[in-house]
């Protein structure tokens, strides 16, 4: 089995400072084969490795639909990310394995209208599905996009929101904790944005959200109250995971191991897993 | 050596008189005639609590924080646990008004096979150092012998001697037990679970053994009681205790014979200072 | 497909090992301290194939090493590079005497997880390559319960040659898997290899009527699993755990615990990535980057190691993960037995 822990190396080609504390590194295979060759689902994961220091899972927040290069937006919270924010630079090599884990369910959202809940950094793995289903549009119907953080500061992807609001075919709805001077969109909590001013259509619409536990943890709670089935609930989990290959046992739950079973669920799968999260 | 009724008995009443929450004894394996730990929170189960020469592990383990966090706790102390009881007052570990101590005036413990204990055999302070109630006639206050192993290996030269500890090393399979059953290892992170340090790391090269055997020893000279509860943990029968005599015969007799625990408010070796203190190597 | 059986003496048994050690690469349980360890050995002197039960460690670290290096990378002006490491001294044709039977189905019971999904072909290649030979378990020790554990003695096929004592100092020398057979076959020296079948297989059912006898730990493990799964919230797992130290001990020692840790040193522009065992008992096993850690009280921890035992990989492989060898009681430092744990457990009340 070492030899599938073995990293491929991939160049870091460009890394955009997102917020205080998040970058996204923009990444190529050294390998031009291997670059052409790979491809993944929104909501998989790699295993990325600044060699020496550690190995952690990140999910790709691109959409393979956009070739040539994929995404990792990174959080500084630990010791391994508090080094690649430190140390990584444009032209620096990482290790990457991948892409492990399963994915939102594409097919399953067709035809669907689409309501993305996000929070801060959580913004990350949802961004690869919106990409994909923008660059698929025909596909769904209704597209909304709640996004949240606790300053505008710590809004992701600010650039790319602001190309997503130009679309005619998205609805984007922003929000921030408190006020701030300059700030002219919503104020308050995700949850209670979702309920006061999304106001969303609970028929064929599919939700898929992710972000803080805290936040996650009110979203269901309103989706529940708005009347939406666990099972139209899709979100992404974060636990520690290792190897990704299902054998280390470090993100087994119940008989579920996050790395082969997820980290992608429907609320109702969650319900069913021991509540040790 | 038998109190097991004297110790239901103040644990029963201790109970009742709601002077604690926890108390800590012993109890009989219940496979055989060797006896556990146990910590016992029903009033109703001190019937089991029992106290003889099998007695033979070190309840102040669970005096750290991890187990009995803030609760009021009794518990039994021989001559040995008592002086890290001392050592873990001091160090802030317990509070003191927190604690019942049920001090044991101890004639030794017997291994698995029935025969005393090495270090019972070279046992310097039977008696519980610290307690609110003492159990036993106390015997007093021995010489200090040093190990016999160390006395013995001294006699090897370099060459065979460092061969022996390798030997201890390669077998070490880094599991942490000592660590984790040791009373005087309570650091919440260790400095030898550092997984990326060139010396430490999660190998179970001997190489690694050596740097976290070595420096667990080093952390714990002029602090360590020879309970043995390390030795009777390792899972590979280490002989670890020869590490940590022989830093207490080099301490014993390079700073003033200091021992670890034998008074109140007694630092380690290492926390101290005096005028006397070895300073031949100073330029 | 019947397999043969042979019978021999003490004597013939002794020039059978020299003779295996003579001619293959051979592991057996040597002695330090006290323990029994399985190492490479040259000579019939330096090992004991009957080493007692409860002085032996487990063989699992001949197929999955406490730590085995994945990578080695280097960085330099050229950019990084990476390299995989040395061939694997471990998948080579050998020889290991003297497995206890619960050990051998120890790593039968890995496969499952090894061959699901992404396959560890380096634990399929160093069984593949290993010809096990059991030891000669007549009586139970203290702490085991392997036969209550789906282990049916007579036709484990999880070691290659079962040794089994027979009456009047007889040694029966059975071949249980096509690749013991073969072995067998070319190994035995034909004045050893006597006796008719009939007669030696009713004097090894006897033989193992006696040794299902002398058990003093017997569970219904399938009652356990269904009891334990009902039972996630039971205060139970605080009263079986409270003496815990949170050491590795139980898991390192564990002939089926397989969770390990990737860890990488790295010296200057160098450095090696390690993977080494790990246990779900200790207190950073989930703990997450960010401070938060799912199981930062020590029942929880018993509860994810007891419960993945006997009721989630049960679950999911089908089989328990443990094999009741009883080696956690022996080498705990307090000697808490999951014997005890899952029982106390499963005979809990239920909460209203």
């Amino acid at each position: 089995m070492e030899a599938l822990l073995v990293p491929s190396l991939a160049k870091v080609d460009r890394i955009i400072q997102e917020t205080p504390d998040v970058r996204t590194y923009r990444l190529k295979f050294k390998d031009e084969v291997l670059m052409e060759k790979f491809t993944w689902e929104p909501g998989q994961f790699v295993e990325f490795s600044l060699l020496g220091s550690g190995e952690c899972t990140f999910c790709i927040s691109s959409s393979a639909t956009r070739k040539g290069y994929f995404d990792c937006s990174i959080k500084k919270a630990g010791v391994v990310t508090a080094d690649i924010h430190l140390n990584i630079e444009e032209g620096d090599e990482v290790g990457i394995r991948g892409p492990y884990g399963n994915w939102f369910p594409v097919e399953e959202i067709k035809g669907r209208n689409l309501l993305f809940v996000g929070g801060g950094i959580g913004l990350a793995p949802l961004r690869s599905l919106i990409q994909y289903c923008i660059d698929n549009r025909a596909d769904y119907k209704d597209f909304t996009i709640l996004y949240g953080a606790r300053t505008s500061a710590d809004l992701c992807y600010k650039e790319e929101i602001e190309e997503w609001k130009k679309n005619p075919n998205l609805k984007v709805v922003l929000t921030i904790d408190k006020p701030e001077e300059t700030w002219k969109e919503n104020v308050g909590v995700v949850p209670k944005i979702l309920e006061e001013v999304v106001k969303p259509e609970i028929v064929n619409t599919k939700v898929i959200t992710c972000g803080p536990p805290i936040m996650i943890k009110y979203t269901l709670q309103s989706l529940d109250r708005l009347g939406f089935a666990p099972k139209d609930v899709i979100t992404t989990l974060e636990m520690k995971m290792q190897c990704g290959l299902g054998k280390c046992g470090r993100c087994n739950i119940g008989s579920t191991y996050i790395c082969k079973d997820g980290p992608v669920f429907t609320y109702e799968q969650l319900k069913a897993l021991p509540d040790e999260f | 050596m038998d109190y097991s009724n004297q110790i239901r008995d103040i644990a029963a009443k201790l109970f009742a008189e709601g002077k604690i929450d926890v108390f800590v004894g012993y109890r009989m394996s219940g496979f055989d005639d060797n006896q556990v730990p146990v910590v016992i929170t029903d009033p109703k189960e001190t019937s089991v609590l029992v106290f003889t020469e099998k007695s033979v592990f070190n309840l102040t383990n669970y005096l750290k924080a991890d187990h009995t966090r803030n609760k009021k706790v009794g518990v039994v102390v021989k001559g040995c646990d008592s002086r890290s009881l001392n050592l873990l007052l001091t160090e802030s570990q317990v509070k003191r008004d927190k604690l019942y101590i049920v001090g044991v005036a101890c004639e030794g413990v017997v291994d698995d096979k029935g025969n005393k204990m090495q270090n019972c055999m070279e046992c310097f302070i039977p008696d519980a150092v610290v307690f609110d109630e003492m159990l036993g006639k106390p015997q007093g206050k021995k010489d200090y012998i040093v190990n016999a192993d160390i006395t013995e290996l001294a006699t090897k030269g370099l060459i065979e001697r460092g061969k022996y500890f390798e030997e201890i090393f390669e077998n070490c399979i880094r599991c942490n037990a000592c660590r984790h059953s040791c009373p005087l290892c309570y650091c919440a992170k260790c400095c030898i679970d550092q997984e990326t340090s060139t010396l430490y790391n999660g190998t179970n090269t001997s190489s690694s053994a050596f740097h976290a055997l070595m420096t667990w020893s080093l952390h714990l000279a002029g602090r360590c009681v020879d309970c043995r509860n390390c030795e009777k943990a390792c899972p590979s029968h280490l002989p670890l205790h020869l590490l940590h005599k022989q830093n207490e015969k080099v301490i014993y007799e390079n700073f003033q014979n200091h021992l670890a625990g034998v008074e109140e408010g007694d630092r380690g070796a290492f926390y101290k200072y005096s005028l006397k203190d070895p300073d031949d190597f100073i330029m | 497909m019947s397999f043969s059986t042979f019978v021999t003496d003490k004597a013939g048994l002794q020039k059978l090992f020299e003779a295996i050690i003579s001619k293959h690469e051979t592991y057996a349980p040597v002695e330090k301290f006290g323990k029994y360890d399985y190492k490479k050995v040259s000579s019939l002197k330096e090992c004991d194939p009957d080493s007692p039960i409860a002085m032996t460690m487990s063989v699992k670290p001949l197929f999955f090493p406490r730590s085995s290096k994945i990578m080695k990378y280097e960085s330099n002006s050229a950019g990084t590079s990476v390299s995989e490491t040395e061939d694997d001294h471990l998948a080579v044709p050998r020889v290991i005497l003297g497995v206890k039977h619960c050990d051998a189905r120890g790593l039968q019971v890995l496969e499952a997880v090894n061959k699901w999904d992404y396959i560890d072909s380096d634990f399929l290649k160093r069984r593949a390559d290993t010809v096990i030979f059991s030891s000669r378990c007549d009586k139970a020790d203290t702490h085991c319960f392997c036969t209550s554990l789906d282990y049916d003695v007579e036709n484990l096929d999880a070691m290659d040659v079962a040794l089994v004592n027979g009456s009047g100092g007889k040694i029966y020398v059975q071949a249980r898997s096509e690749k013991g057979e073969n072995f067998l076959k070319e190994s035995l020296d034909q004045q050893s290899a006597v006796g008719s079948q009939q007669p030696a297989m009713d004097d090894i059912k006897k033989q193992y009527e006696a040794f299902a006898a002398s058990f003093r730990l017997k569970m219904d493990y399938k009652d356990v699993n269904e009891k334990m799964s009902k039972r996630f919230n039971s205060p139970a797992f605080e009263e079986a755990s409270r003496n815990c130290v949170s050491c590795n001990t139980c898991a390192f020692i564990c002939p089926t615990c397989h969770c390990f840790k990737i860890s990488d040193v790295k010296i200057k522009d160098t450095g090696v990535r390690y993977k080494s065992y790990d246990s779900c008992n200790n207190v950073y096993f989930t703990l997450e980057a960010g401070g938060h850690n799912p199981r930062p009280a020590k029942y929880r921890r018993w509860r994810q190691r007891s419960m993945h035992k006997f009721v989630f990989y049960k679950e999911r492989f089908g089989v328990n993960l443990c094999v009741g060898c009883g080696h956690c009681a022996i080498s705990c430092p307090v000697n808490i037995s999951i014997f005890d744990v899952v029982n106390h457990v499963a005979s809990s009340p239920l909460e209203s």
